[in-house]
């Protein structure tokens, strides 16, 4: 369907003359089946006074977007191809991801690592930093190590992202991160700090800010927050979430155009509601909405046709402040046997192979296993890089780099698979200002029922697209909580000269 | 709290298993309550010589696990950590790896068992005193003749209870550390042996069992003491009543006298 086409869906939705302010529950889309989708209806189902209406609209077969724990071919061992760790803040404060953990009553096992292999040598501590790299680049690390505690406290690191962050934490997110580890003199201390955090930055060192840049160096110390995944896969969360919700779940839904619907505002003080056009099945579609949540990645944003001048435009500005795209790759092998334990039992490792990716060792502590899974998470240029070549090359490359005592492994691969996450993250750059949090989520203050959800809102993490879900979420609810199931929604239910 | 050896004395004679490098060797540290801890030290620079020390340091310390009875802890806790190797249990460690890291490790692996005994001797004692609950708790409303003689037991049991409290609270900051960052080895060997021996959980427990024989001890002892005081008041009460009838008596034989006096 061409985008005149498209268009003109929306145009003969407008120009129905039968078609007058409707009545019922409230009706909401959300675009993007992923975990900010499904946590938005989740919570939405939970925080609204009175019932809705939700559809969510995915483009793929599946929901959960980046949480996915698929099975190999080969023999039946699950394996994490996207999101493979949580943070767990609850060391400093109210943790909301394991609340909703915990709820769902999913078991959790703690993840934990110290290892970063450089140049073939495994440096695990500081007496590994002074064997390795010299007692100067010791000295020099515990320097930068004290820095970095100074400039973020595990408060500040626990409020940055919202609108409680302090003064300081909004100065470090206008400067490079590149300026701080500057000053780490020697360049072997220097590229092993860049090792240890980029495959959770996502993008080079020089490419972001310094708070996003120490919030991932500072994610190592236990005292800021501690990794963990589910057992049994990460995935399960979604399916609890999927099973628990009662929204209408469209997949392999293709939205093809936003606009504005019928209902005017002009005359009847009602909100304009908002039309979705989308294809499924091979055959078009439309439907108008009281309110429109957006949980896309940034890149589906960004292509979205919109043909509301003025909400193009405020969406086309969203984008444009958000879009610093960051790239993962995931190389996932199947062995035929368990992984050999790391040393120091870690759950992963740091490798300067790939620019510095992760190695997760998946299996080797599962008591009853029988194969072994390992898994790389490439990160930044090196997977926009290599998202480019074959399978087969990536799984060479990937066998090729796995270091110290798991290059025993190579000989015992069943099956390698990859997962291209290419721009599935926001590499937060230095020197910008951040919007306050009801700015972000809401686009277009024109347009007060269009709303983005979305990790890149925050911190690109599960944990942030939750928090922006949460957000988006209470919003909504707080606007509906006056709704009258007789009167068409308005966006300020409870406005002027309403005395509910 | 690091622990230093200047009161260790190393050995080199027969406690060293045979098969052992040569210069393997143990070294004895005095422990709180008096045991005692043998570190059995082996400089082994591979993987590959530090796995084939196995057999020796494991048979090395089962050979006195039946000499140390501590609940829980039947078995040596192996901990493997980037080239090296500590197996610990209560009264014996092994420490096996690089010789440039090897005090490290046994300092580590001191400080740890220091902290471990104090708590298991806390444990102990915590112990006895819950023993002696049961019986206090059940004459706690026995109000008799006894009751203040229970009172110099419950005292020192109270005593007891607050001095176990006392070392208990010392104790806590070091068992409830959090991980040190940027780690050292000897942090990482230290936090892994205290996971493993679920440190922190025993002392949680210790400290709300001696926080039970504390209250209860109290509780009983108040109740002791309020007999004591009841047949104390008791006693003035008789008292004053004798002094009362007496009193009347000589006023009676006062008021008899003056009638007979014309």
């Amino acid at each position: 369907m061409t985008g005149a086409n498209r268009y003109k869906d929306i145009v003969s939705l407008q120009d129905a003359p039968h078609r007058s302010p409707r009545t019922g529950p409230p009706r909401i889309a959300i675009v993007g089946g992923g975990p900010g989708g499904l946590f938005t209806a989740w919570h939405l189902e939970r925080l609204a006074a009175a019932p809705v209406e939700i559809t969510i609209f995915e483009a793929t077969g599946r929901l959960g977007g980046k949480v996915f724990t698929p099975t190999f071919t080969a023999a039946p061992v699950s394996y994490e191809a996207g999101a493979a760790e949580f943070y767990d803040y609850s060391p400093v404060d109210d943790d909301p991801l394991r609340a909703v953990v915990a709820e769902f009553g999913l078991p959790t096992v703690p993840l934990a690592g110290s290892a970063v292999y450089v140049a073939g040598r495994r440096i695990a501590n500081l007496d590994d930093v002074a064997d390795v790299l010299g007692p100067a680049a010791r000295r020099e690390l515990v320097g930068f190590d004290t820095s970095a505690r100074g400039a973020m406290t595990p408060r500040e690191f626990y409020l940055s992202g919202s609108d409680h962050a302090t003064a300081p934490a909004h100065a470090l997110e206008r400067a490079p991160f590149a300026e701080m580890l500057a000053a780490i003199p020697s360049p072997a201390a220097r590229r092993y700090v860049e090792m240890m955090i980029h495959s959770d930055l996502a993008t080079e060192s020089p490419r972001t800010s310094l708070g996003y840049g120490l919030q991932n160096y500072l994610m190592n110390d236990p005292a800021y927050m501690r990794l963990y995944r589910l057992a049994g896969g990460n995935e399960q969360l979604i399916t609890a979430l999927a099973q628990t919700i009662a929204a209408e779940v469209r997949l392999d839904v293709t939205i093809t155009a936003l606009g504005l619907g019928t209902t005017s505002g002009a005359t009847s003080g009602a909100t304009r509601q908002l039309a979705l056009s989308w294809t499924s099945g091979g055959q078009s579609r439309h439907d108008e909405f009281d309110i429109v949540i957006l949980a896309l990645p940034i890149g589906p944003l960004a292509a979205l046709a919109v043909h509301d001048p003025s909400l193009a435009a405020a969406l086309r500005r969203h984008v444009a402040h958000h879009d610093h795209p960051a790239h993962y790759l995931r190389i996932s092998m199947l062995l035929d046997r368990p992984v050999p334990q790391a040393p120091g039992h870690d759950d992963f490792l740091m490798v300067d192979a790939f620019g510095g990716a992760c190695l997760y060792i998946e299996t080797a502590t599962h008591p009853t296993a029988t194969h072994g899974v390992v898994g790389w998470l490439v990160a930044g240029a090196a997977a926009a890089e290599l998202a480019t070549r074959s399978d087969d090359d990536l799984a060479a490359a990937a066998s090729a780099a796995l270091p110290g005592p798991l290059a025993a492994c190579r000989p015992h691969v069943l099956e390698t698979r990859v997962h291209r996450w290419a721009g599935a993250v926001s590499g937060l750059p230095g020197g910008w200002a951040p919007l306050s949090v009801d700015r972000r989520h809401r686009p277009s203050p024109a347009h007060p029922n269009l709303f983005v959800v979305g990790d890149y809102l925050f911190d690109s993490t599960l944990n942030g697209v939750l928090d922006s879900a949460e957000h988006v979420a209470g919003w909504v609810a707080a606007e509906l909580a006056c709704f009258d199931i007789d009167r068409p929604y308005t966006s300020r239910g409870c406005a002027a000269g309403d005395t509910r | 709290m690091i622990v230093s050896h200047p009161e260790s004395l190393r050995s080199l004679g027969p406690d060293v298993p045979t098969g052992l490098p040569d210069t393997a060797f143990v070294r004895h540290l005095p422990l709180p309550g008096g045991a005692m801890l043998d570190v059995l030290v082996v400089a082994a620079d591979t993987d590959d010589e530090v796995t084939a020390t196995e057999t020796m340091w494991r048979a090395w310390l089962t050979e006195a696990a039946g000499s140390v009875a501590v609940a829980g802890i039947s078995a040596p806790v192996v901990v493997p950590l980037y080239g090296c190797l500590v197996a610990w249990m209560p009264g014996r460690a092994a420490v096996v790896g690089p010789a440039a890291r090897l005090d490290q490790l046994e300092s580590a692996v001191a400080t740890f068992s220091t902290r471990e005994a104090d708590l298991r001797d806390a444990e102990q004692r915590t112990a006895t005193l819950l023993d002696a609950l049961e019986t206090d708790a059940a004459e706690a409303f026995t109000i008799d003749e006894s009751s203040a003689t229970r009172r110099e037991g419950l005292a020192a049991r109270y005593r007891e209870a607050v001095a176990v409290s006392r070392r208990l609270a010392l104790l806590a900051p070091a068992v409830h550390a959090p991980q040190v960052h940027p780690p050292t080895l000897a942090s990482q060997l230290g936090e892994r042996l205290r996971e493993r021996t679920r440190l922190a959980e025993r002392h949680d427990l210790a400290v709300s069992q001696a926080e039970l024989a504390e209250r209860v001890t109290e509780s009983c002892g108040q109740r002791a003491a309020d007999a004591g005081i009841a047949a104390r008041q008791t006693a003035l009460e008789w008292a004053i009543v004798v002094l009362l009838v007496v009193q009347t008596a000589l006023l009676m034989v006062d008021l008899l006298a003056r009638r007979g006096t014309p």
